[in-house]
């Protein structure tokens, strides 16, 4: 694979008032260029918390990555200096987050938030950097861009706001784009809308796309490959059609049984079968967890299961999983 | 334009305020139990010269009238007459106003050009020692009443040490850098409170901002430290730090009266703790008026200033 | 559900619930110190007259100007007066004015807020009013006030109260005006709850916290007005040993005798220092949010 981003045994730590939270736990994959990357898994598993280690933006007071490696283009991230760190963040790799509303500045215009990434980044003139803006913003279909380079967050909509994000994380043609939940604050019809243009954004300057969500519905319609995640570790990961076609963790096989479905009929009492769901809790990450993370939840669970971590292994065909009763 | 529009209507909202502090100034001396003029002639006057008293500054006219005609003759800028030196108080005023503007303006300049670095650096190492030092500083100097540490300093850098002069004020005219000299220990003294609290206002709402998503944003784009903290961050963090600037004007006029005392500085405060001991009382209320004006003029600058601040505050 | 050796969230028990006093102040550093220097000048102030050494009205030109020894310790001023004596209190005059005019201004400043809140035409004229005072200067406020008459300790509370007055009905009145905004309210006036009851149940508890808190800053101002208006000599009579007073009374002599001044003047920063810090404390834990505001 042509992997511009090789994250290995990634471990990101936080310290808290319960005691050390594993929020990563020994993660590991590829990015490859220009491909869009799916990491998918629920509230907590560990998702943005990677995302946010690939950049090194875990604030140091509260947390750290413990242990492991993050190569981009063959150089080693996480021993490079803060300095260093900076140059290539918005430039070389880039992120936007869920909340468009409050990931702009309010007091400063949509001009000068564009503009100040390209002339930090690129060193040209501010004059230049406002051309850039504007033409980003004619990219991401924003109209009448010229007035709205002027222009506070406040008087935008909330999919424009998240077009000016996208404007400004692709203002220097990063190499990688890392998208936190970009449409889970938005509603139904303008997911659509950005999404679609994230796509034909990709398509037109290469970046690689890792998309982090919790929805598989954004998972099927945009993603190439997936990664699904659990408690801080990787589960399964698999091309995308693999991953829905034979889905082979339970966790993963689990998320598919939960999706509601309108095209199931109804019985002779005319009634429709429950929606399935997966019992238990998720696992608490301030001890160290012994065994399978799943364990605890798991209908095919064995003792062995409970007491070693399965080793992720490779199914064939790009389709890996970690379990010791579907991955052998 | 939508920001004239917010200047004249906070203009015409400091309308009512000064009305309030006329209507107060004009029924300070009809407030004290007992015959107004009596209290202005003294303890021990003689009825006639009462008299003489009630006459002269028409205190026998209908109230409604007295107001009237005190109004009218503020509005042209007559303030009345000193009852002790006859002289017009405006012009007893003017006299005395450089000494209180430059220590005002000296010790507002010091402090915030002083305090919100302090604030800024204390917010961005959180916790850490300089953190912990400034705010210390900042618990210590609000509860330093303004004469102790004047007597502190001139204790020390006066009279042991003989770096500044232990009083006095000298006028720009003869001199810039004795007037320098002459403004330090004042400054510092009537500052340190202001510095504290404008030091730990910074501090607070650097602290809210630096939490919120945009900044995570502006780290996320790779942008130098000083552009996130001094644009992204304390552009935003400014609006609570310029209005205890405001709030914190009242405290530093009321402190110019106690420093000019305990400095010896020729200006209004002094003018005014002579004034009212002697019960000198039209300019007493010409003081009052000055000093309230000042304070509204300075919170309408505030305010005007939010809509520069803030582009969501404009209305 | 077969057991597991990963915790599930549900099997933390509740924290333990017992008081305990090392916790209390671990947890309250500020209000702990605040509280335990107010508390020794309360206690220094009551009992002065068993802890002063000397006769603090006693005048003996004879020992004028001593620096301090073992008979003064903290020496005498021009008129032979011992100054630890006449600091001590001096406690009594900051701590009477500093808690009376919390006292009084808070519970005005209750009223007055609390009409505000309910009543719009009451609202729109006592605010404007509130305005007016809040913009003149305090201390020239109260020196104007106490020169209309004798002056006396009473006069000096009441023309501090004057000025304080209008911080605590801004902050009783905000509250006020949010609770009223809340849904819960609305519906329990269409359910037919009286006012009264209202007014009881969930408007005043909701008032007591930024209460108290103002009502700290407001009694460390006024020890601070006090002593203002005692050092420029409008405030309490000059016999009566008030920290202003002791102060203004050693201005002519401080070159030489700078322990007049520089000791009461530490017994006030420190007084005052106390209840800030208590202030500052109970802010902390009665209300996060309020930290925020001043």
């Amino acid at each position: 694979m042509n992997a511009i981003l090789q994250i290995r045994d990634l471990h990101t730590q936080f310290d808290t008032l319960d005691g050390v939270v594993r929020a990563v736990d020994g993660v590991s994959f590829d990015v490859a260029r220009g491909e869009t990357l799916g990491i998918v898994g629920e509230s907590g598993c560990g998702k943005s918390v990677t995302a946010l280690s690939i950049l090194r933006l875990i604030p140091p007071e509260t947390g750290r990555i413990a242990q492991g490696s993050i190569r981009f283009e063959g150089t080693e991230l996480t021993v490079l200096s803060e300095e260093e760190m900076k140059r290539l963040r918005g430039h070389r790799i880039s992120m936007i987050f869920q909340e468009p509303m409050t990931s702009l500045n309010p007091v400063l215009t949509i001009g000068t938030q564009i503009a100040e990434n390209v002339v930090r980044h690129l060193r040209v003139s501010w004059k230049a950097g406002r051309d850039r803006a504007r033409e980003m913003l004619d990219l991401v279909r924003i109209a009448d861009a010229a007035r709205r380079l002027d222009e506070y967050p406040h008087q935008l909509s909330g999919g424009m706001r998240q077009r000016v994000m996208i404007a400004m994380a692709l203002s220097c043609a990063p190499q990688v784009l890392i998208a936190d939940e970009p449409t889970t604050a938005l509603d139904v019809t303008i997911q659509a809308q950005i999404l679609d243009l994230m796509l034909e954004l990709k398509e037109k300057t290469g970046t690689a796309i890792v998309l982090i969500t919790h929805d598989l519905g954004v998972v099927a319609e945009t993603t190439e490959r997936v990664v699904v995640m659990y408690a801080g570790r990787k589960v399964e990961e698999a091309p995308v059609e693999a991953l829905f076609d034979d889905p082979l963790h339970p966790y993963t096989r689990g998320l598919m049984q939960a999706i509601p479905r309108l095209d199931v009929d109804a019985d002779a009492n005319g009634e429709r079968p429950r929606l399935q769901e997966i019992p238990g809790l998720v696992p608490l990450l301030t001890r160290p967890i012994v065994g399978c993370a799943f364990a605890a939840r798991c209908s095919l669970a064995t003792d062995h299961c409970r007491s070693a971590a399965p080793p992720f292994v490779d199914a064939g065909a790009g389709h890996g999983v970690a379990c010791w009763e579907t991955g052998a | 334009m939508v920001v004239t529009a917010y200047i004249v209507r906070r203009l015409f909202a400091t309308l009512p305020v000064m009305a309030v502090v006329a209507l107060f100034v004009f029924f300070l001396l009809r407030l004290a139990p007992g015959d107004p003029a009596a209290i202005i002639a003294g303890e021990d006057a003689t009825n006639e010269a009462i008299e003489a008293v009630r006459a002269r500054l028409g205190l026998d006219r209908p109230i409604v009238e007295q107001f009237a005609v005190w109004l009218w003759a503020l509005l042209q800028g007559d303030m009345g007459v000193s009852i002790f030196s006859n002289l017009p108080v405006t012009r007893l005023i003017a006299q005395r106003l450089e000494p209180t503007l430059a220590l005002t303006l000296s010790t507002l300049f010091i402090a915030v050009a002083l305090a919100i670095p302090i604030g800024v650096v204390a917010a961005w190492k959180a916790r850490k020692l300089a953190d912990r030092l400034v705010m210390g500083f900042a618990v210590l100097g609000f509860a330093m009443p303004v004469f102790v540490l004047a007597y502190v300093l001139i204790y020390f850098f006066a009279v042991q040490w003989q770096l500044l002069p232990v009083q006095g004020y000298s006028p720009i005219a003869e001199g810039f850098w004795p007037f320098v000299e002459s403004l330090i220990l004042p400054s510092i003294a009537l500052g340190i409170t202001y510095m504290a609290l404008i030091a730990r206002i910074t501090r607070a709402s650097m602290l809210e901002v630096l939490q919120q998503d945009y900044i995570r944003t502006a780290n996320a784009k790779g942008l130098a430290t000083d552009r996130v903290l001094l644009l992204h961050a304390l552009k935003n963090a400014s609006v609570p730090i310029v209005t205890v600037i405001g709030i914190g004007i009242a405290l530093l006029i009321s402190g110019v009266v106690i420093t000019e005392t305990v400095f010896n500085i020729p200006g209004l405060g002094r003018l005014t703790v002579d004034a009212v001991l002697k019960r000198d009382y039209p300019i007493v209320q010409g003081l009052i008026l000055v000093f309230a004006a000042a304070k509204v003029i300075v919170n309408l600058i505030i305010d005007i200033s939010y809509a520069f601040l803030d582009p969501r505050i404009r209305y | 559900m077969a057991a597991s050796s990963a915790v599930l969230a549900d099997d933390l028990a509740p924290p333990s619930r017992r008081f305990s006093l090392p916790t209390a102040i671990r947890r309250n550093p500020t209000i702990a110190l605040g509280g335990a220097l107010l508390a020794a000048l309360i206690v220094m102030a009551i009992f002065a007259p068993l802890i002063a050494t000397n006769d603090p009205f006693k005048i003996a030109p004879v020992n004028r100007l001593r620096p301090p020894s073992e008979r003064w310790w903290f020496g005498t001023d021009q008129f032979g007066r011992d100054v630890f004596s006449r600091t001590v209190y001096g406690a009594r005059v900051s701590l009477i004015v500093g808690l009376s005019v919390a006292a009084f201004s808070s519970l005005l400043g209750l009223a007055l807020g609390l009409a505000c809140g309910y009543f719009k035409r009451i609202d729109s004229i006592v605010m404007r009013v509130m305005d007016g005072l809040m913009a003149i200067p305090s201390i020239l406020l109260a020196i104007a006030l106490i020169t209309l008459t004798r002056p006396g300790l009473g006069i000096v509370i009441v023309a501090i109260v004057i000025p304080e007055v209008p911080r605590i009905v801004r902050v009783v009145r905000a509250v006020v005006l949010s609770i009223r905004a809340q849904p819960y309210i609305e519906s329990a006036i269409a359910g037919g709850t009286k006012n009264i009851k209202l007014l009881a149940r969930h408007v005043l508890p909701n008032t007591l916290a930024p209460l108290i808190v103002q009502s700290t800053y407001v009694c460390a101002s006024a020890m601070l007005i006090e002593a203002g208006l005692s050092f420029l000599g409008a405030g309490v009579p000059p016999e009566v040993p008030s920290w202003g007073n002791i102060i203004a009374q050693g201005r002519s002599f401080f070159q030489i005798a700078p322990w007049t001044i520089l000791i009461p003047g530490a017994f006030l920063a420190v007084t005052v220092l106390a209840v800030n810090l208590l202030g500052d404390g109970l802010r902390d834990r009665l209300d996060p949010r309020l930290a925020r505001r001043l």
